[in-house]
Order: C-alpha cells, then structure tokens, then sequence
C-alpha cells in the first residue's frame, strides 16, 4: 500500500497516546522535582536536580496520606468482594431461573442505578449517622456495593447466558443442589467474567467520589481521591505533596489496567453491548 | 421392573402448548425413541420425564411411583445431553465419579465403578484427562459412562449422536445398539434423524407439533403410516403425494396433470378425493416388453436422472405428474428416457385430503 | 393465574428468591430507601440528627427553587456542560475507535494509553489537569509565554467562558476514551464482507464509513450516549476539584450546588428537593434516548 496514510495512521496515534498521558507525565515529572524546580521560571521541563525527595517527605511527614491509599485499598477490596459474591447469586438466580418477576426485578435493579449518587447523600448521610456507619469501612463498602451492584448483577447475568445450560442440568441430575451448582460448577467456568466484573468494580470503588466524601468525615478514614482532594495547606495548594499522593494514589489503578488490559476492556464492551 | 407411565403429560409456557397430551406406557428394557421435526416438543417431553421440566399437566410415573414433584436426581434417571454437558474443567474419572460422590457412596465402591464402565467404554487410559483433551466420540462414551456409573433405572438420550461426524455416528450407533442389549435398561432416545430411529428402536414414537402422530414399531411406521406427516417423514426421500378425485367409473383420476386409476381398495367412504401416497423406491420400471398389462401401469417421461452411488433416483413426468422414484442398479435410465413404471397396490397409501388421516384398506365403497 | 406452580419450580423460585435477596437488601439500603427518603425530606423541614421532627411544607422548597436563581445557573451550567462535552466526545470516541481499529504496531500501547484517562479517578484526574491550568505554574502558561504566543499568563480557571471550556476539555480527555472503546467493540463486530461487498460495488473510504460503518454503530453509539449523558449530567469532583463552581458559580453543576446546600449550607430539605429535580431530568432525558432507540428501530 502507498506510505502516506500509514504516516498520517502513526501521527495520530502518537497524538492520541501523548495527549492521554501529558497529565500523567507532567505530574510525574512534577513529583520528582524539588519545590524550587516546581516553582521556577523558565519553567522546568525535566527536573532538575531529579530528586526523590518528596516520597521520601511523604513517608516521613504526612503518613496519613499512605493511609488514604490504604483505606481505598480497604474499601475497594471489599467492595468487590461483597458485590461479585452478592452480586454472582443475583445475577445467576435472574439469568438461570425462572421466576415470576425475574424480568421486572432486572429492569428494576438497573433502573434504580439511573439515580444520581449525590441525591441519596441527605438520606444516607442521616441514616449512616443513626446506624453507627460513618467513617466505618464497612459502611463505605456497603454503600458502594449499593452504588455497583446493578452493573455487577447485569454483568454477571450476561456472562452465565453465554455458558450452555446443558453443563448445570447435569449437575442437577447428578444430585447437586442451586449453591453447589453456584459454587463447584458455575464460578469456575465464569471466572473470567468475575475477573472481568471485578477488576471493573475495583477500580469504580477506588474512584468513587461524592459517597466516600461524605460518609467518612474523619481525616484518618478518608480515602485516596477524598483525602488528597481535601488534603490542601491553609494558603497555597501544596503541589510538590499533592502531585506525589497523586501518583502513589493512581500507581495501583496504572498497574491494574495496564495488567489485565484485555479483561477491562472486554468487560466494558461487553457490559456496553448488551 | 421399570416401567415409565406418561398419563396425558403436557408442557405449556405461558400460553404456548409445546406437548399436549402425551399417552404412553414405556415398557420395562424396552429402547424408545421419539423422533420428530426439529421444534416438535421432543427434548420437552424428554425433559420432563428428567425432571429438568416440571410437568403442566397430567401424571409421570417410573417404576409404579408418582414422580411429578420428584427432584431430577431422586427419579431414579440419567440423561446424556447432545453437547456431551461434561463439566469442563473436571477429569474424566470426577466428570464420571460425581454423581456417586454426591451419594456418599465409599470411596472404594466408587472406584470400582467408575474403573469397570471406563473399562466396558474403552475409556481406561483417559480417566485423567480433561475432556477438552478428547475427542468428540470419547466425550460422549464419558458422558454415557457417567450416566451408566449411577445403575439409573431409565436411561434418556437427547440426540447424543448430533455432534459427532458421519462415521462416528455410525459407529456409536452400533455401541449403543450392544449397550443397551447388554444392560436391558429402559431407553428414551430423542433424534430428528430416522435412520438412528430405525435401527435403535424397539418403537418410535413420532411427534408433530408437540402431539404424539404415531406409535409402533420401525417397520409399522414405516409400512402403515398413521397419516400423511408420518408417511412423509419417515422414508428417504419423501414419499410421493397424488391429489385425486373420483371419476365416473368410481376410478380416479389426478387433479393436476390426467393421471387415471382403477378402484382402489381402500376404504374410502362417499369421499369425492383422497391423496395417494407411492414411496419413490416403490415405483417399479418395467423391463422393456415385460408389461403384461397386469396393474397400475403407465408412460413415464425421464426429467433428471440423479446417481446416488448403489440406487439412483429419477424425476419421471408420468401423465403431467412429478415423481420421484428411486431404482437400483449403475444401468438406470437417463434423462429423456421414455419408461414404463408399475405401482403395485399394495404398496400404496391413501390419505384423508382434510385430516390427513390414513384409510384403512378394505372394500371401495362405490357410489356411481 | 392463581398459584398453579408445581412444587419443582416452586422450589426453584423459592432459592432464585434466596439468591436475589441480599442483593435486593443492599440496593434497597443504599438507594432505594435513600430515594424515597430524599422525596419526603424535600417536602418537609427537619434536621439531620433528627432532634427536631419531620414536618410537612408542602412545595415550600420547591416554590423556593423556583425563585433560586443560583438553582437555574447551576441546572444551566449542567445542562451547557453536557451539550458541549457529549458531541465532542462522540467524535473523539468515533475518531479513536476507527484509529484503533486499524493494525499498526504498538497497538496494545496505543489503546492502553487512551484506557488510563477513564480508569484513573475523575477527582485525581481533575488535580493533574488544575496543575498544568495553573496560571502562574502551569505547564500551558509555561509553554504559552515561552513560545511567545500570549504576553500575559492566560487566566484558565478564573474567566467563566475559559472555565467552562477548561473543564469540558478535562471531561471530554477523561471519557472519549470510554466512547471509543464501546464504539471500537461494535466496530470489530461489523462483519468484513460487508465491507467487501462495499469496495466491489465500488464504494470509496468515506462512502463506506458513512453507508456501512455509521449506521451498524447506531446501536453501541446510542448505549454510550446514555451512559455519557447521565454521568455528565451528576457531574460532581470535576467541578469540585477543578473550579470549585467558580469563578463565583460560572461552574457549579447541580450535583455541587445541591451537595453545598446540605452540607455547607446544612439546608438537607432544601438540598432534598434539589436533587429530585436533578434525578427528573436524568429520568427524562433516559426516557427521551430509550424512545429515540425504540422510534428507530
Ligand atoms: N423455555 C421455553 N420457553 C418457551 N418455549 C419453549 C421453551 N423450550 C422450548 N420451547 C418451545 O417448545 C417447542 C418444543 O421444543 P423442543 O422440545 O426443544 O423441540 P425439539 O426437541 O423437538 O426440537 C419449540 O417450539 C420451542 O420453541
Ligand atoms: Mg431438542
């Protein structure tokens, strides 16, 4: 074929790729320059010195930003597990059982996931503060297990639809119960699907603002995007702090995506295509 | 003694009848098999005798003992499933093993089980295996040695042999054949395919639209059709259909084309019309000059001539008529051979033209 | 039909039911009840410990939003910021889309890069993007001033068109991405002898992305839509870490106005009926796609 397009195809591309890491990058790069380098003009393109001073001042000096990552840590954790394990049984009872409201129960669990989280701030915030469920991770979890449950069952449904039922009706006269069937049968042929929900949940739950803002008030509960959004000095943002919480903060979510890529997307799309 | 009873079972989903009335008692050892166009209600019928259906109406029973309400895995039946169902990421030995285990039977007792119908299947050496790791035909030997393993009191096939080759078809057809005359285990055995139906069966139930067309033997289905969709179902190729009407001389005469006929000795009422049935392979053609003017004789013009390999099969013009014959022999006739062709009254088949019920054969009621 | 259910599948249903339960227990927890409750706060006055009962105003609150024109600004502002964010989006996402559906090398790269915007948090996205917008800092105005093509540093964040415009092009970074990924899956599913068929009957590049391509992506692109549209229009830490509604409220979405009248303003009733009228014209706008989905199909 003739060379131009193929120029034009690259050109693009790069342009793609540089514009959605310029951020990234340029907070990196933020983050390993000393305070002077931050804030000097000419501006500093590449620091200099190249210093890795401000983790070093992290750990050292504001802990409790550590402590942000791992409370999202916490949280995300166990909001993925609570959700595929609650989230796996619904999503299997809808698609593999004939109820009587299954059909109207589906539309009704993604109906109410239309709501915009901020409107159920008022309500939960009281209720959580009567329940003795603020600033707990079980609170936290359980909210954003409310917030991703309807993406998790529809996901999950539609994965089990594409197993051929013939393999269950097997183990039904093989003399297995619903659960074990669930259990020994269903989540290993599935476990792509669950790694795929998952991965996808996990990184919903880690970036969840509105809900982890105001159900953890105490600086000390506060999560990953909470706490550095919160985390301001009392005159001037503090950039070289914040850039590198930043960093530390997304490290995880830049390893997971760039890991099971593949299952990401595919989940998504998947998710999306139905 | 195992004996199923289907007492007028029917399915319906939401308003949809997809079996209605099904009336049938299995006997015991006996090897049934209900064959039927694709969507006829067979895997349906099957199914609810599994217990992965539950049953609308009427009353299922094995062995004497009501089994409606009965979970799949108390009745007693075991089913092997088109795809071979084998769970995927188990051994052979579990995949064959798991029903046992899931009824506390010792160790030991399991082993010896499972070791000695690997051995009957020739599965010995695979019993490691995971059945990604075999072949079609050995996925379904697995998935009959899992149902066999659990000594059930009824077997149930739901085309087993679907999604194997041509050949291997064949072959485990014939292990079928020595399987189930070695274990005398009462059989349903669903296909859409009557060759399988032919040669298992002790008799064939044939379904059209969820209702029961026909029951009998292989050769009553095939020598007496019960109407006009078994008579055309059953037999490759199909069956040739002639509308006729009746003639001044009580004779009959083809409403398309001008085909005549004498008589006929069936019993057919004041009708005006009834369809005639003549299998293709039931067509003779008479050697040149050997017409002794003895029965149905007729002109015959050669359209197509299609070899097959041993037969060969004509479309003949007889009398502005299209049928299909089917002739033995390499030396058949070409197209635009002129012949003539014999129907032996015997072999005919005279159908309702409304019901498509067949008339029985008797003396012709003569009306002029 | 009266209860005619054969003991078999009335079992079934009974674990179906078992199944479904803890999931219909937490969704009722967590946004249901919250829902309802939410409704019933904005028509009454109480206080948020509970100290002092609920009582019944009637449409007080909403009489109240109706005169609210900090309410109208920020159902404006939301409103200006989805239409200008969604299109752009859209052809971004059905640029990207084709682009990566093209074989080159470095593609895994390729589509990893544009995977990172929508997987990292829309908050800590919004601080990188505040960085490089920062008027004396910058990494834009750094670029600007050097190159010579602006004197004075440019004032991203602090002119109310400039802020509007700053974050729309943080959200449409952050999300055609996601566009392009669900677009990217129904291109991949368009089968390639259509496109065979095309190039035979002689059709040109642009003929067949108009006359294939465009139409058997309707229905992925329509799905992104949706979920694009909804996101956008509760769009709550863009603002809230970028602008923080300003300047004055030239950014304040209605998920930041609502959230500063109850928590800032501790105003939960109020800020109750705020939120049901943000969640009416989500409902809306959900049913107006659904039809546009039905009509033309
Ligand atoms: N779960 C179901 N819901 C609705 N209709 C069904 C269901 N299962 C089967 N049917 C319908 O019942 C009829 C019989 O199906 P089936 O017994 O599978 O046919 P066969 O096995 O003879 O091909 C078909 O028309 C099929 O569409
Ligand atoms: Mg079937």
């Amino acid at each position: 074929m003739n060379k131009r397009p193929r120029i034009g195809l690259y050109t693009l591309v790069a342009l793609s790729v540089v514009i959605s890491f310029l951020p990234i990058v340029w907070l990196i790069l933020t983050s390993l320059k000393n305070t002077a380098g931050i804030y000097a003009w000419p501006p500093q393109y590449w620091p200099d010195p190249f210093t890795f001073d401000n983790y070093v001042k992290i750990v050292t000096e504001s802990p409790e930003l550590l402590l942000y990552v791992l409370n999202s840590f916490i949280v995300a954790l166990g909001c993925t597990l609570l959700t595929l394990t609650i989230g796996g049984l619904a999503g299997y009872a809808l698609s593999r059982i004939k109820m009587r409201w299954g059909a109207v129960l589906m539309v009704f669990i993604l109906a109410v996931s239309m709501f915009p989280p901020v409107s159920l701030l008022p309500s939960l915030f009281q209720n959580f503060l009567k329940l003795g469920l603020l600033n707990t991770y079980s609170g936290l979890i359980i909210a954003h297990a409310g917030l991703f449950l309807p993406f998790t069952v529809w996901m999950l449904a539609s994965y089990f639809r594409t197993l051929p039922p013939e393999i269950e009706e097997a183990a039904r006269m093989d003399g297995m119960g619903l659960m074990r069937i669930f259990l020994t049968i269903v989540i290993p042929l599935s476990w792509p699907g669950f790694v795929a929900t998952g991965l996808i949940v996990f990184i919903f739950s880690w970036n969840e603002f509105p809900l982890a803002l105001v159900l953890m008030t105490q600086n000390a509960m506060r999560t990953a995007p909470v706490g550095i959004s919160l985390y301001p000095g009392e005159y001037a943002f503090p950039w070289e702090t914040i850039s590198t919480a930043t960093v530390i903060a997304i490290i995880p979510i830049l390893v997971i995506t760039a890991i099971f890529q593949k299952q990401i997307v595919g989940g998504l799309t998947a998710g999306a295509g139905k | 003694m195992t004996v199923v009873q289907l007492d007028r079972i029917g399915k319906s989903y939401g308003g949809f009848k997809a079996v209605e009335e099904f009336d049938l008692t299995i006997h015991d050892g006996e090897f049934l098999v209900l064959l039927g166009p694709s969507g006829c209600g067979k895997s349906t019928t099957l199914r609810m005798i599994a217990g992965l259906e539950s049953i609308s109406t009427g009353l299922l029973s094995i062995g004497g003992a009501p089994m409606n309400d009965v979970e799949p895995k108390d009745r007693g039946v075991a089913m092997v499933f088109q795809n071979y169902a084998l769970y995927p990421h188990k051994s052979v030995y579990d995949n064959m093993a798991m029903a046992l285990k899931l009824q506390k039977m010792p160790k030991a007792e399991i082993q010896k089980r499972v070791g000695d119908t690997a051995e009957m299947l020739g599965l010995t050496d695979y019993l490691a295996r995971k059945p990604a790791a075999l072949s079609g035909g050995q996925r379904q030997r697995v998935a009959i040695g899992r149902a066999i393993v659990r000594t059930p009191k009824v077997f149930l096939f739901d085309e087993p042999l679907s999604n194997l080759d041509a050949k291997l078809r064949v072959k485990m057809r014939m292990e079928l054949q020595e399987l189930h005359d070695r274990l005398g285990v009462t059989s349903v055995y669903v296909t859409h395919d009557q060759i399988e139906a032919m040669t298992l069966a002790d008799r064939i139930v044939i379904m059209n639209g969820g209702v029961v067309a026909q029951v009998g033997s292989p050769r009553e289905v095939y020598d007496t059709p019960a109407d006009e969709f078994v008579a055309g179902f059953i037999g490759s190729p199909s069956m040739n259909f002639i509308d006729l009407r009746r003639n001044g001389d009580d004779g009959w005469t083809s409403v398309e084309g001008h085909l005549a006929l004498p008589p006929l000795s069936f019993d057919t009422g004041q009708r005006a019309d009834l369809r005639l049935g003549v299998r293709p392979e039931h067509i003779e053609i008479l050697d040149p000059g050997a017409d002794d003017g003895i029965g149905m004789t007729f002109d015959a013009k050669v359209l197509l001539a299609e070899l097959l390999g041993a037969d060969a099969l004509l479309n003949l013009d007889v009398d502005g008529i299209r049928l299909l014959a089917r002739v033995s022999g390499t030396e058949h006739p070409v197209a635009g051979d002129r012949l003539r062709i014999r129907f032996h009254e015997a072999q005919l088949h005279a159908f309702d033209c409304e019901s498509g019920r067949a008339l029985e054969r008797g003396v012709p009621t003569l009306v002029s | 039909m009266m209860s005619s259910l054969s003991p078999l599948d009335r079992r079934r249903q009974q674990t179906g039911l078992a199944f479904v339960t803890p999931t219909l227990l937490v969704i009722s927890l967590i946004l249901v009840y919250p829902i309802l409750q939410s409704i019933v706060l904005s028509f009454g006055s109480s206080s948020i410990d509970g100290s002092e009962p609920y009582r019944f105003v009637g449409l007080k609150h909403y009489m109240t939003l109706a005169g609210d024109d900090r309410f109208w600004n920020s159902l404006w502002v939301t409103l200006t910021f989805t239409a200008l964010s969604i299109p752009l989006e859209l052809i971004l996402g059905v640029g990207l889309a084709v682009l990566m559906n093209e074989h080159f090398r470095g593609k895994g790269l390729a589509r990893l890069a544009v995977l990172f915007p929508w997987a990292l948090p829309t908050a800590l996205n919004t601080l990188m993007w505040r960085w490089m917008y920062n008027a004396d800092y910058g990494l834009f105005n750094a670029v600007a001033l050097q190159s010579g093509i602006v004197e004075r540093p440019i004032n991203w964040l602090g002119d109310e068109t400039l802020a509007m415009m700053s974050m729309v092009i943080v959200s449409v970074w952050k999300t055609s991405s996601f566009m392009a990924l669900i677009i990217l899956a129904g291109l991949q599913s368009i089968p390639r002898e259509l496109y065979e068929a095309g190039r035979m009957d002689g059709m040109s590049k642009w003929q067949e992305f108009r006359e294939i391509t465009l139409p058997l992506l309707r229905g992925p692109i329509l799905v992104a839509l949706i979920v694009r549209s909804m996101d956008a229009l509760r769009t709550f830490e863009l603002p809230f870490n970028l602008t923080d509604g300003g300047p004055v409220t030239a950014t304040e979405s209605l998920s930041l106005y609502a959230y500063k009248v109850i928590f800032d303003f501790i105003e939960f009733n109020y800020g109750a009926s705020i939120v049901v009228v943000q969640f009416l014209v989500i409902f809306v706008m959900s049913l107006a796609y659904i039809f546009t989905l039905r009509n033309k199909d």
